[in-house]
Parts: C-alpha cells; sequence; structure tokens
C-alpha cells in the first residue's frame, strides 16, 4: 500500500476508518482541516477542541492533542487555553448543534473577545448524531424528527446565519462560508480554512469558517441527492462568501 | 511578594492567597457576595504575570477555566450559589477529566435567585459532587482570613496530588468580615508537580492525548468509572481534617463550621468557666467529611449539637458519622435581618441539652 502520509503529511492519521456515515461532509471538512495544520507546520503545538455530535469525532483522525469539550463550551475551552497558552494554536470543530444551538453564547462572546482562535462550524442543518432532530439552521419547511410538519418559521424562527452576526465585530479577522458540494466549491473551503489557521498563527485574531455540508443519514436521503441539496437549497439561503479577510497583515510566525 | 499583614476583606484575603501560591489565571462573572475576588485579581494578576478574565456567564467561567486547566497551569475562579448552580457543568466535568483548579464559593441564602445575605446553604450542593454522575469535589471550609491562607498552599496541593477541582467555601458572613491577616510570601505550590506526563499541550514531546469524558461503556469506560471510585476512598481515608476543643470528657459536642465554627471557641469557653462539659468539632475539610472525628467520640458525649446557617444540612453527614450511637439535636437559621443564632442563643440551647 502506498505510504499516505507522505502524500498527506503526518496530521491526518489515515490509518483509521472514519465513523463518519456514507457520504457525510464531515470527512471532507476533518481533512481539509488536517491538511491546513499540516501545510502551516503547526501540528506539534495545536489542540483541537472539539463539541458534542459527530463533529466530536474529527480529533480521532489526526495526530493532534484533543479536548473533547462539554457541549456547546468548545469556544469558552478555547478562551481559557488560549489564555495560559498562548504560544498554541487552539481551533474548535463542531455542527451547527453545538456550534449555534446550546453553544450561541460562548460562540459570540468568544469571537466578540478578538483572541486569536479558529473556529469550524459544520452546518448540515439537523442534529445529526441524536437522530436527525431540526437545528437553528434547518432550513423553513425542512422536515425533520422533531418539526414533522416541516419548519415553522412563524414559532421556530428563520434559519440561523451565524457569520453573519460576526460582521460587525472588529475582533473577528477571517469570516466565510464555504461549501463541499462540488470540487470546486470543497478547492475554496481549503482556502479559507487554511486562512483561518493562518490567521491564529499570525496572532491577527478570531476567525471563523462555517461550511455548509451534506448529511444524508439524518436528512434520509441519498448521498447524491444530499449532495444536490447541499449545491441548491442550502447554498441559497446560506451564501458561500468570504465576509471579512484581514489576514494580509502580519508574517506566519 | 513578601510576608505581608495586612487588613483585609477575607474575599481579598483569599484573592491575595490564590496569587501568592501560584494562580496565574482567574475567570470569574460579578455575583455578591464574591465579587471582591475578581476585583483584586484584576488588580493583583498582572504583577505575577497573569490575568482576571472576565466572562459573559458562569457556564463560560467554568468552560474557560476547564480549558485553561488543560494546559496543566493552575486557574481559579470566585462565585456564590447561583453561578456556583451553573459552573457545575464544567466543575463534572473537571472530575471526570481529572484537571486541577480552586473554585471559591461564598455562600448566600437561598434557592432560585437567593439573595446577597450570607448563608451556609451551599452544603449539600458542594459536599454531593453538584451535577450528575458518581463525583466528589474536595471542598475545604476555613473560617477566618488567617485560615484562608494558610491552608491555600494545601488546597493548591491537593489540587494537583489528585488532580481535582478543590472548592473553598465560606459563608457570606465570613467571606465579608474584615480582619487582619498574615499573607505568605510568594511561591508556585503547583510546580511541585510535573504535569508534563497529562497536560494537554501539544505533541512536541508526546503522542497524541485526547481528553475523552464521554465513554463510560464497555471494559475501558467500567475501568475509567472504577478508578475514580478508588481515587475518591483515598482521599477519604486521607485527607480529612478539622478543630477539635475539650472533646476528651465532654458531655456534649457542638458541631459547626465556618462561622458558627468559629464562634464554638467562645460558646466552649464560656461554658467550661460554668463547669458545663462541653466541647467542638468543627470541620474544615465538608468533603471528605471528618467522620473520623465523630468516630472517636469518648464515652462521655451524651449529645451532638449542630449549628448551622441553613435548615440542616451538615447535621445529616453528623448522624451518618455517629450512626445512631449518640442523639444528634440540630439548631440553624438562614435568611431575614439576622441570618444566623447568636452566641446567646448557641449557649441557651446547649444548656437546655444538658439540663434533660
Amino acid at each position: 500500500m502506498e505510504n499516505l502520509s507522505s502524500k498527506y503529511g503526518k496530521t491526518l492519521n489515515l490509518d483509521k476508518l472514519t465513523s463518519y456515515c456514507p457520504g457525510c461532509g464531515h470527512g471532507i471538512v476533518t481533512r481539509l482541516v488536517g491538511e491546513a495544520i499540516e501545510e502551516l507546520g503547526v501540528m506539534e503545538r495545536t489542540i483541537a477542541v472539539v463539541g458534542i455530535g459527530c463533529g466530536g469525532f474529527s480529533h480521532h483522525y489526526m495526530d493532534i492533542d484533543a479536548i473533547e469539550a462539554t457541549h456547546g463550551r468548545s469556544p469558552s475551552f478555547a478562551v481559557g487555553y488560549k489564555l495560559a497558552m498562548p504560544e498554541n494554536i487552539v481551533f474548535t470543530y463542531a455542527g451547527d448543534g453545538d456550534t449555534c444551538a446550546i453553544g450561541l453564547g460562548d460562540l459570540m462572546h468568544a469571537a466578540n473577545k478578538g483572541m486569536p482562535i479558529t473556529t469550524i462550524m459544520v452546518n448540515n442543518t439537523v442534529f445529526g448524531m441524536t437522530g436527525g432532530q431540526m437545528s437553528p439552521t434547518t432550513l423553513e419547511g425542512q422536515v425533520t424528527a422533531t418539526s414533522v410538519k416541516g419548519r415553522d418559521i412563524s414559532s421556530q424562527g428563520y434559519p440561523l446565519l451565524v457569520p453573519e452576526m460576526m460582521q460587525s465585530m472588529a475582533g473577528v479577522k477571517y469570516l466565510a462560508r464555504e461549501s463541499v458540494d462540488s470540487p470546486k466549491a470543497i478547492r475554496k473551503a481549503k482556502k479559507s480554512i487554511r486562512k483561518a489557521f493562518e490567521c491564529q498563527v499570525k496572532g491577527l485574531g478570531y476567525a471563523f469558517v462555517e461550511v455548509i455540508v451534506p448529511c444524508p443519514t439524518g436528512l434520509k436521503m441519498r448521498v447524491k441527492d444530499s449532495y444536490e441539496r447541499c449545491a441548491n437549497e442550502m447554498t441559497d439561503y446560506f451564501k458561500p462568501q468570504v465576509f471579512k479577510d484581514e489576514t494580509e497583515q502580519g508574517d506566519v510566525a | 511578594m513578601t510576608q505581608e499583614t495586612l487588613f483585609l476583606k477575607n474575599t481579598e484575603t483569599f484573592a491575595e492567597s490564590l496569587a501568592r501560591c501560584g494562580v496565574k489565571y482567574h475567570f470569574a462573572y460579578p455575583i455578591t457576595p464574591a465579587t471582591d475576588v475578581m476585583k483584586r485579581m484584576a488588580v493583583i494578576l498582572p504583577q505575577y504575570g497573569g490575568q482576571m478574565m472576565q466572562m459573559e456567564s458562569e457556564l463560560a467561567v467554568s468552560s474557560a477555566l476547564a480549558g485553561a486547566a488543560c494546559t496543566g497551569k493552575l486557574a481559579a475562579t470566585s462565585s456564590s450559589g447561583p453561578g456556583l448552580t451553573l459552573m457545575h457543568e464544567a466543575i463534572g466535568f473537571m472530575c471526570a477529566a481529572e484537571l486541577p483548579c480552586i473554585v471559591f464559593d461564598s455562600m448566600r441564602v437561598g434557592p432560585g435567585d437567593g439573595d446577597i445575605l450570607g448563608a451556609q446553604s451551599d452544603y449539600y450542593v458542594v459536599t454531593r459532587g453538584g451535577g450528575h454522575g458518581d463525583y466528589h469535589t474536595i471542598v475545604l471550609a476555613p473560617s477566618s482570613g488567617q485560615e484562608i491562607a494558610d491552608i491555600m498552599p494545601h488546597g493548591v496541593r491537593l489540587a494537583y496530588k489528585y488532580r481535582a477541582p478543590v472548592l473553598f467555601v465560606l459563608d457570606g458572613v465570613s467571606a465579608q468580615t474584615t480582619e487582619s491577616t498574615t499573607l505568605p510570601a510568594y511561591n508556585d505550590y503547583s510546580a511541585e508537580f510535573d504535569t508534563s506526563e497529562w497536560a494537554f499541550t501539544g505533541t512536541k514531546d508526546h503522542a497524541k492525548r485526547a481528553l475523552i469524558t464521554g465513554s463510560y461503556t464497555h471494559q475501558d469506560g467500567y475501568e475509567m468509572n472504577e478508578m475514580l471510585r478508588a481515587k475518591y476512598e483515598v482521599i477519604r481515608n486521607n485527607e480529612q481534617m478539622w478543630e477539635q476543643e475539650q472533646v476528651e470528657d465532654a458531655e456534649l459536642v457542638v458541631a459547626a463550621f465556618g462561622i458558627h465554627g468559629r464562634m464554638c471557641r467562645d460558646m466552649v469557653a464560656k461554658m467550661r468557666a460554668e463547669g458545663r462539659k462541653v466541647g467542638f468539632i468543627r470541620p474544615i475539610t465538608l468533603w471528605p467529611f471528618p467522620d473520623n472525628a465523630f468516630e472517636a467520640l469518648p464515652e462521655s458525649v451524651k449529645n451532638i449539637l449542630v449549628v448551622e446557617m441553613n435548615h440542616g444540612q451538615m447535621v445529616d453527614d453528623v448522624r451518618l458519622a455517629v450512626n445512631g450511637r449518640v442523639p444528634v439535636h440540630f439548631m440553624g437559621k438562614t435568611g431575614g435581618d439576622q441570618p444566623m443564632h447568636t452566641l446567646a442563643e448557641m449557649i441557651t440551647e446547649a444548656n437546655r441539652i444538658l439540663g434533660e
């Protein structure tokens, strides 16, 4: 068998089969995160703070120290860690439920503090691990186990646009939404995730990337259909874009 | 910082003791009667190369504390009842994750929002774990400024020796008392412990470490739970602390902690001067509860009186410790204009029991 680490580097642990479901977008995002860490050469001083849910699996496929935080609190864990150990690179990785349901308060205050921390939010519009319940990013009319007639915006609100909420925060230095619906989109996502880490390596401030991904299992869809949904309905509402990029200042330390 | 004697509020003494014993990072959210700790930490920690970080809630406070503790460095927080309730999420996490830290609870009155009046109403919540799952936190209950300063090195050592959160609890009355205290010279007691074996500092000098507290199934999960059980057993057997006086020939033993424990000294002196055979036991560790003190009571002891600033919480542990061998009486008061029993009331009750 080809030595994969010579191709992908040491950060990604390719000896393990992932426990992500077939077609899950987490596998792509996990790889992009691993590649960014590898390319920046910061593996030995990078710490993953992962959330509860499928996103919590992500660190198992990277040979870096990791902390599985309490549900939604990864950003606060990262703030405490970064204060005590500013020389290390700290990133949080979690899904939409962990990041913007139970953890929205922690996320917004961590972002507003503007400490050099990187957050990756993997948005598949559903609570995947617990079996497909409505999340704050569930689309209008989307049928889930807990919105059986479709999300009713009159009482359940509109899908939450998280990076848009951070736009006015001066401490946020890199802010983007990406998707994994096509090879082209994945290449763009890779660039944004790398910038989000670079932003921290340069010590500039908070960096946030939301990645729109499919969850065929939680949505009860075929893999192909779930990627089509990702390319159409999901990204029609969650529009991929770089909201803010102030990473051109400073050198990679 | 060198040794110095200052006239301080005990919350300020707590902050000074933390900083002088090596705490570099303090996370907190304002709440009466604990805010003076974070206020003083904000001023003094930069002098020690550290920082006080104000967070947006006590949930975030305890989470940031856990994040800092992952580095192996010494961090602390301070709060009062309602804040402590929110903090229990990450306190339980740190017990499962085996992370050292110091937590201070300046106890106030009442459930719900509570009120700012001092009380001893958090005895149950601090000695029974506080959150979900099987765990305990070590709980120290100093009763004066000097005892805070004197016991802090021990508190830091306990946190690192057992890799666990150590809680300090003071009733809000003791916490807000202003008195002269001799503060120790600076010494980082956490530096006595090697954290490189477990801290999550990056894979430069060790293979990947993952902090996982969410796996209790299968054999490895079972063993993790059993390891915690064994650790608590060691703590129970080795770390009980209490103060006692004139128990040897006592007919009545008064048991109290915090401000009431401190009052016991005057109470026993006064009653002994009147020929009454009274002694006292003042628990210093609330968990582990000093069972040994009560198991060793002499035959002369016919009654125990427990005095608390609540409706009867520590009294349960006294009853468990004596296991029916001695009648246990209780007097407690909380809230109102005078949120505790006076020395005169304690003596009257003791005399009534002695006269029975």
